[in-house]
């Protein structure tokens, strides 16, 4: 959606619609919009930070609330457990009506996610005509870092993005906790980012 | 690793991936189009094979206008969604707007119970609760119907509608997990929900749409019906119609959607469409009741022929007490469903369609509304009546001989006409069981002739 692109600049925004109504409303209409996707940020982290998730945190970065940095601890009886996960979530500016970008910092092993942190979970991707998409406006950042955190032990092998762990998680699961714990670096251990 | 084989990096799998993430079918026109005549679709079909020319051939007849949906893929719940704002408009009453706000609002104890938290619906259900206040201002104005159209085609606006919509039929079905589980066989209501009905893009189905009946439209008291334009046998597209859960109150309204596999638009009958900007609707479900009767009746008349003695009615039923009851008593107070029989649209309808059980679809009316409607009804008179004229040779009734002797009096006007039941029965000349049978409309000039010439088109509208 071209939506992914706005959240860089969420000043852009807006999906284009076949609105007939006039310019000026137009931006109304969108101004109105940033503004509902930063009310409801700011409802999710206040949930977040009133009834916190074990194991989950996200929180906005200091300069725009639509980009917020979460961490994730791996869960116990996987190859992850022990391990903590530093995520990033962009937010669209039609969001809650289109999915977060989320992408993993910590270099992860796994069979769902690519070398550059990418997830490929139903629920992240937009749904629309002829899409798979799984995504539904009532998600939310809660529930998606619970997805992320149960899709490290439960991998989606028939469409991974990284075959070689798809495989060797069926075949050898001795071989495959090493390769994460090859791959994997602590939050301590990575340069600084943003 | 699997697509390195391919000859593909990472980068040009995710490049890939992004693509098929962008791709967006060509789709044009409005969210909501206007409405248009049916005979459109005729048109569109003219040159399909037999079974959809003559089915949609036929729709005009029944169903005078449509509405196109964009045909991207949330078709259905957008075509419900305007259904029931459109429904709401032609009621007509600025209190039903309050009064479904409160409704709606009542209900988010169900969605809060379903695990949805406000902060994740408010949104969705403020731009709703908008809308409801924005129409019923609007309804003064007069300009309702297009400030709806404006809402629904403001794709923001009318996303967050349909997906509040879908919260409050999500949260129904987890409510009521044993009415639609029987439904879904091999998942449990809530991974059929989060799967099959929340995510955005899902297309509505049967069990969804029967969920949001439940928890939108039955308790509103607007029906749903659907019908299937579908290469099956038969020269009309099959209709269903979703019962309504309270069928004991009046209906305010209906949502006629006209399904082609993958895709909704919205049906219009004639009176469906707003002639004026006060309600048309209201006036014919009235009269249409009291025409039931007579129909429903045919039980009892099969009934008592099988009693020794019964037949349908001799031409002297002596045995009655005549004696005491001048038909001029009858005359002075005539029934009330005459003048109806012979102008209601809907037995018109009725008699085109032979039986199969028409919707009943239109309101009853507030007393107060009434004498608006009369206009209406002598409009529409005016406008189908001479439709049936060329009926009169095909009806099993001719007219008596002696009914054009000057001075004529029927034998069996003597019998008393007092109560409702006997004016329903096979022994009421009236009534079309009866071997006499000599339709009535009362007409002041006429009086005391009973029987006058006028009559036949009450007589051909009913039984035809």
């Amino acid at each position: 959606m071209a939506n992914r692109l706005d959240a860089m600049s969420p000043a852009m925004t807006s999906t284009p619609s076949i609105n007939q109504s006039s310019k000026a409303q137009d931006s109304a209409s969108r101004a109105m919009n940033n503004g509902n996707v930063v009310k409801r940020l700011q409802s999710e982290l206040m949930t977040l930070m009133t009834s916190p998730t074990p194991g989950i945190s996200a929180f906005p970065s200091t300069t725009d609330i639509t980009k917020w940095n979460a961490t994730l601890a791996g869960p116990v009886d996987t190859p992850y457990a022990n391990l903590t996960f530093k995520l990033t979530l962009a937010y669209p500016s039609n969001y809650p009506y289109a999915p977060p970008e989320v992408l993993f910092k910590t270099p992860i092993y796994h069979p769902n996610v690519d070398m550059s942190g990418r997830i490929c979970l139903d629920i992240l991707k937009p749904a629309g005509p002829g899409k798979e998409g799984a995504w539904s406006a009532v998600l939310n950042t809660g529930s998606v870092l619970l997805s992320i955190q149960s899709l490290l032990g439960e991998p989606n092998n028939a469409s991974p993005l990284n075959g070689e762990a798809a495989l060797l998680w069926d075949r050898d699961q001795d071989e495959y906790k090493k390769k994460v714990l090859a791959r994997h670096l602590e939050p301590s251990e990575m340069e600084g980012d943003e | 690793m699997a697509h390195q084989a391919s000859g593909m990096s990472d980068d040009d799998m995710a490049a890939l991936q992004k693509l098929s993430d962008d791709f967006q079918p060509e789709i044009s026109g409005p969210l909501v189009g206007q409405r248009e005549p049916s005979t459109a679709i005729t048109a569109e079909y003219a040159s399909a094979d037999p079974v959809f020319q003559a089915k949609t051939a036929s729709l005009p007849q029944k169903y005078s206008h449509y509405r196109k949906m964009r045909g991207d893929g949330k078709c259905g719940w957008r075509a419900i969604a305007f259904g029931y704002f459109e429904a709401l408009i032609h009621f007509g009453n600025e209190n039903k707007f309050v009064e479904e706000e409160a409704r709606l609002r009542s209900l988010h104890n169900v969605v809060n119970n379903a695990g949805y938290s406000p902060y994740l619906y408010e949104d969705f259900a403020d731009a709703v609760f908008d809308i409801l206040r924005k129409l019923s201002v609007s309804l003064q104005i007069g300009n309702a119907e297009e400030l709806l159209l404006e809402s629904f085609n403001d794709e923001t606006e009318q996303n967050y509608v349909i997906t509040y919509f879908k919260t409050l039929t999500c949260s129904w079905m987890k409510a009521r997990e044993g009415d639609y589980a029987p439904w879904l066989p091999g998942q449990s209501v809530t991974a059929f929900v989060d799967s099959q009905v929340m995510p955005i893009g899902s297309e509505i189905e049967n069990v969804s749409m029967s969920a949001l009946k439940d928890v939108l439209l039955s308790p509103a008291s607007i029906q749903l019906e659907v019908l299937y334009l579908d290469r099956t046998d038969g020269v009309e597209p099959n209709m269903h119609r979703f019962d309504p859960q309270n069928s004991a109150h009046p209906i305010i309204g209906s949502i006629r959607l006209l399904y082609r596999p993958g895709h909704y638009d919205i049906v219009y009958k004639t009176e469906d469409v707003p002639q004026s900007t006060t309600s048309v609707q209201t006036y014919l479900q009235y009269h249409n009741e009291t025409h039931n009767e007579p129909v429903m009746d045919l039980g009892m008349s099969d009934f008592m022929t099988m009693i020794p003695g019964m037949s349908y009615a001799g031409p002297q039923q002596s045995w009655l007490p005549g004696a005491g009851y001048g038909y001029s008593d009858y005359l002075a107070s005539p029934p009330a469903s005459m003048p109806a029989l012979v102008e209601s649209p809907e037995l018109q309808s009725r008699t085109q369609s032979m039986y199969i059980p028409t919707p009943r679809t239109q309101m009853v009316p507030p007393s107060d509304e009434m004498p608006q409607d009369m206009d209406i009804r002598s409009d529409h008179h005016e406008e189908t009546q001479p439709h049936f004229s060329g009926q009169s040779q095909t009806s099993p009734f001719r007219s008596s001989y002696y009914q054009f002797e000057p001075g004529f009096v029927s034998a069996t006007s003597h019998v008393p006409f007092k109560t409702a039941i006997f004016k329903n029965s096979h022994f009421n000349t009236a009534h079309f069981l009866n071997p006499d049978f000599q339709p009535e409309e009362w007409r002041p000039e006429d009086e005391p002739m009973l029987m006058t010439n006028h009559s036949k088109g009450g007589r051909h509208n009913s039984f035809g």
